[in-house]
């Protein structure tokens, strides 16, 4: 036998295979307070990590901040292709839309960069409306095609408008442009860290917002349209509605993660940053940090940035490709569901939610 | 009152329903019985929009339902349930009745999305019924776990659940006790029963068990080949030549 010696003896052998001799998970009532010491730690952790990033040399810090950038550019994708099953391949679109919408307002109308982000956010929302109105007829593969069509396009439309764009040379924000605003306290030379602090904030309000939808009831309709749109339908839920406006927020979201990403990157080169590479960058992300779920983008941002960085320091090329690939195999292999998807599988081996039964509820029991 | 009249549905060659037509009252039990391939699914289907009649008329109440969207059915007080189950197998079963409510309160996105007060008290309200509900279908210790992996029966009675939470004035029951135990089926009779009586619905109900359509029906069609073939009381129909010629399988 090659198993295992545990360091007491096997009791009870007989008994058939379970993991533990305990009565099953712990169950845990929602909203009680074990439930909110649980939630406490793990917003305690995040707050040190964050502040940690505050932290660090300039690089640290900008690879921190490219991560959450992308972190939320996959929680707008969450929004759509995870919640509501809509596929899309094209969102790296968004992503250039608010980019250049930054980058246009800043450049050639003199715009504060920060002042842009509700205007990119309003574009993208209203260009995800319009691009979610196929999504009304088709789902699955078709629907993926024509997102790659939109994400194929899109550097091709960048490089037409070339007076608005700088087309295919490119457009430069230049860094004076990008000083942060007075009010900040941030000079000029702190522009890093302004962004740094600024792209957190405005993740942790997305994360907020994205977790306040899907825990109430309009996220349970996103979910049963995803699952089942007869069903869905017939308990009166507007399965037109729910696609249209989802494609709309994810949009919004994900142009939201452009708009910071022209600050960070302060020149835009659509054929470089904008391709519909980086629109399968962004669900590789998704896939690997946990599709539907609240962590998995983030983990999934964290990913995108920093494996391809590891992986470069090991091989040139196509090596950190391979290597790249065979980590996403790897991740999905052993938990189909992504990170989070699969650590949450585990955690419900010792514990479980319940929800918490009304006083008046059961008092016969 | 439900209002159908000479509906026909086509499939390729084949006719579902041929000239369908029968009313329900308000605050009735109405059986519909028939064979397999009768085209009672079917005839549910249509009223809930499903599927598109090729002529014919549904009304409910005066309002033309062949004028609707799917999702507005139930806006206008008519809920269901299927004979196979349509659940959400990953919702709990609490999560899966609170969806029933949808077209009752409509959650809004940018409410939900800040957590409005106004939200969080409709989702209480809503939760508080569910749980009511739960209880009363006997699917208290159920509430916590996925639709997915509970038996047959137990779903039908979530499905129950769902539906009667959006306070429908017509309730469409598709074979409610398929799957249920004998002891289960006169369990289940006696809650549609007790809760009908107390919120005053109407049922159209459709169901193999004999025993519980004739009991429970104020009135009862039957249907065969997608036609109507009786309607009257439960004891009229079961003596009709018709429906006893349609259940012994001899030509009619
Ligand atoms: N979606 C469909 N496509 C083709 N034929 C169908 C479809 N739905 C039902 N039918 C046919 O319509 C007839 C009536 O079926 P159904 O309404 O399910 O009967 P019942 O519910 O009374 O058993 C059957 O012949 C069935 O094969
Ligand atoms: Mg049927």
């Amino acid at each position: 036998m090659t198993t295992v010696q545990s360091p007491t003896p096997t009791p009870t052998p007989e008994r058939p295979a379970r993991p533990a001799a305990r009565s099953g998970p712990r169950v845990v009532v929602r909203g009680s307070g074990a439930h909110r010491a649980a939630q406490a730690v793990v917003l305690v952790l995040l707050a040190a990590v964050v502040i940690w990033g505050g932290s660090l040399d300039p690089f640290g810090q900008g690879q921190l901040t490219r991560a959450a950038i992308f972190a939320l550019a996959i929680m707008g994708l969450n929004f759509t292709t995870g919640y509501v099953g809509l596929l899309s391949v094209g969102h790296s679109a968004f992503l250039g839309l608010g980019a250049y919408t930054t980058g246009i307002l800043v450049v050639n109308y003199n715009q504060t960069a920060i002042s842009t982000i509700p205007w990119a956010m309003l574009v993208c929302f209203l260009v995800g409306l319009l691009v979610g109105i196929p999504a009304l007829r088709i789902r699955g593969l078709y629907l993926a095609m024509v997102t790659l069509a939109l994400g194929v396009a899109f550097p091709e439309v960048v490089a037409r408008l070339d007076g608005l764009t700088g087309g295919a040379e490119g457009m430069t924000i230049r860094r004076t442009l990008l000083r942060p605003p007075d009010w900040s306290g941030f000079t000029l030379g702190e522009k890093d860290a302004w962004l740094y602090w600024l792209t957190i904030v405005l993740l942790v309000v997305t994360f907020v917002v994205v977790r306040n939808v899907i825990s109430s009831r309009y996220g349970l309709a996103m979910h049963a349209v995803r699952q089942d749109e007869v069903a869905a339908s017939a308990s009166g839920i507007n399965v037109a509605a729910i696609k249209l406006v989802s494609f709309g927020v994810s949009g919004a979201i994900t142009g939201l993660a452009g708009s910071l990403f022209a600050m960070y990157i302060g020149s835009l080169f659509a054929e470089g940053s904008f391709t519909v590479l980086a629109g399968i960058t962004l669900l590789i992300g998704l896939v690997l940090g946990g599709e539907r779920t609240l962590a998995g983008p983030i983990i999934g941002g964290l990913a995108v940035v920093l494996i391809p960085y590891y992986t470069s320091g090991i091989g040139q090329g196509q090596a950190s490709a391979v290597l790249f690939a065979v980590v996403l195999i790897a991740v999905i292999f052993l938990a189909p569901e992504g990170v989070a998807g699969g650590v949450a599988r585990l955690a419900r081996r010792w514990v479980v939610v319940v929800d918490k039964r009304p006083e008046s509820i059961g008092r016969g029991r | 009152m439900l209002k159908v009249s000479e509906v026909v549905l086509d499939f390729g060659g084949i006719r579902a329903l041929d000239t369908v037509g029968f009313t329900v009252g308000d605050g009735e039990i109405c059986g519909l019985i028939g064979p397999n391939g009768a085209g009672k699914t079917s005839l549910f289907n249509c009223i809930t929009r499903i599927y598109q009649p090729d002529s014919g008329s549904i009304t409910f109440d005066g309002t033309d339902l062949l004028g609707l969207r799917r999702h507005q059915v139930v806006r206008h007080g008519i809920a269901r349930t299927f004979q196979n189950l349509a659940l959400w197998p990953k919702l709990t079963v609490l999560e899966n009745t609170v969806l029933g409510a949808h077209s009752l309160a409509t959650p809004r996105l940018v409410p939900s999305a800040v957590a409005w007060p106004s939200t969080r008290a409709a989702r209480k309200r809503v939760d508080l019924r569910a749980w009511e509900l739960l209880e009363r279908l006997d699917l208290l210790d159920l509430a916590s776990h996925p639709a997915a992996g509970l038996p047959f029966g137990t779903l039908k009675r979530v499905e129950l659940a769902r539906a009667l939470i959006s306070e429908p004035s017509l309730l469409l029951l598709d074979e409610p006790a398929g799957g249920l135990t004998h002891a289960e089926v006169d369990e289940l009779a006696a809650v549609v029963q007790g809760l009908q009586a107390e919120l005053g619905f109407s049922v159209l109900l459709v169901e193999h068990h004999m025993g519980m359509v004739m009991s429970m029906s104020d009135h009862v069609v039957a249907m065969d080949f997608g036609r109507t073939i009786a309607d009257g009381t439960p004891d009229e129909v079961k003596r009709d030549p018709a429906v006893v010629a349609a259940y012994l399988g001899t030509a009619a």
